[in-house]
């Protein structure tokens, strides 16, 4: 259900981005704001993972596990996608 | 970048210890949620200034799909080689890794089946997401910008999007958000799926 709402959101800003008509100022500080609104989202993630008082006691236990495994998985998916990056880009495009 | 996004996370993580009522935790989920939206709510913005950037993905055409397709087998070929390396089972590190970082829904879906693979599953996913955060920008810039991806996982399109939006261009943004949105589907399937065989 929230990834409905999520991609409702991102199509309206692409909509408005889209038309152009949204203040020169605004469009210039975009990345600024998106950093910020970044860091406070992370800010609110941390705070729920400190409130979890589950987390925080397993996370001494099998952390050294998980961080393994979330390793190996990054590494390997990156090693895939690297086989395949070349089809997905657009001769010069902005992809490149 | 990665300086600020460590020490923001490490600051929320300490003040949810120290600093706030634990009564607080029953509205995370809405405040997420809440931070998320005005999040992608720019981020849209950002793609749709960019003129002629649909008719681009366009021409990519289905070849697109080989990004969350390569992530997947990456991901679940990973933790099952450290499972068998750390002597675990090489079916139940295959269920972990086809998290796909999507920390609450692997553990829950994985806690069915005993406490600790749940929260095996829920720290494995949720240290994809923080190494995820770190790490892009180091990634986009030294090995390439569609690898950037690669960690991200199903949080390609949501809260990680942001780092790859920033650390790349709004063309590789979109090509993560259709990433994101294949393995953020594929993970209630394939973590259950995966699980019938153990």
């Amino acid at each position: 259900m929230n990834i409905l709402l999520y991609i409702a959101i991102m199509i309206f800003g692409a909509f408005l981005g889209n038309r152009g008509r949204l203040p020169k100022a605004l469009m210039k500080r975009m990345d600024t704001i998106q950093f910020l609104c970044l860091l406070l989202l992370l800010f609110i993630m941390g705070v729920s993972i400190g409130l979890d008082e589950e987390v925080i006691r397993s996370f001494g236990t099998i952390g050294l596990q998980g961080i393994i495994f979330a390793l190996a998985s990054i590494i390997f998916s990156i090693i895939g996608v690297r086989l395949i990056a070349k089809k997905v880009l657009v001769k010069g495009g902005e992809g490149e | 970048m990665s300086v600020m996004i460590l020490l923001t996370v490490a600051l929320g993580v300490l003040s949810g210890i120290f600093l706030f009522p634990e009564s607080l935790g029953d509205s995370m989920g809405f405040w997420i949620s809440l931070g998320l939206g005005l999040l992608l709510f720019f981020v849209g913005i950002d793609i749709g200034s960019n003129r002629g950037i649909l008719g681009k993905i366009r021409r990519i055409g289905f070849k697109v799909f080989l990004v969350p397709l390569m992530v997947a087998v990456g991901s679940i070929l990973g933790t099952t080689a450290a499972g068998i390396l750390m002597g675990m089972n090489p079916i139940e590190s295959a269920a972990i890794g086809a998290g796909f970082g999507w920390y609450s829904l692997s553990a829950i879906e994985l806690s069915k089946h005993s406490a600790y693979l749940g929260t095996l599953a829920f720290v494995t996913n949720i240290s994809r997401e923080v190494i995820a955060l770190v790490s892009i920008p180091f990634i986009a810039k030294y090995i390439g910008k569609v690898e950037a991806i690669a960690p991200a996982g199903a949080t390609a399109m949501d809260t990680v999007l942001p780092v790859i939006s920033r650390s790349t261009n709004a063309h590789i943004a979109i090509i993560s958000f259709i990433t994101g949105v294949v393995l953020s589907s594929l993970v209630p399937i394939l973590v259950p799926l995966i699980m019938l065989f153990s």
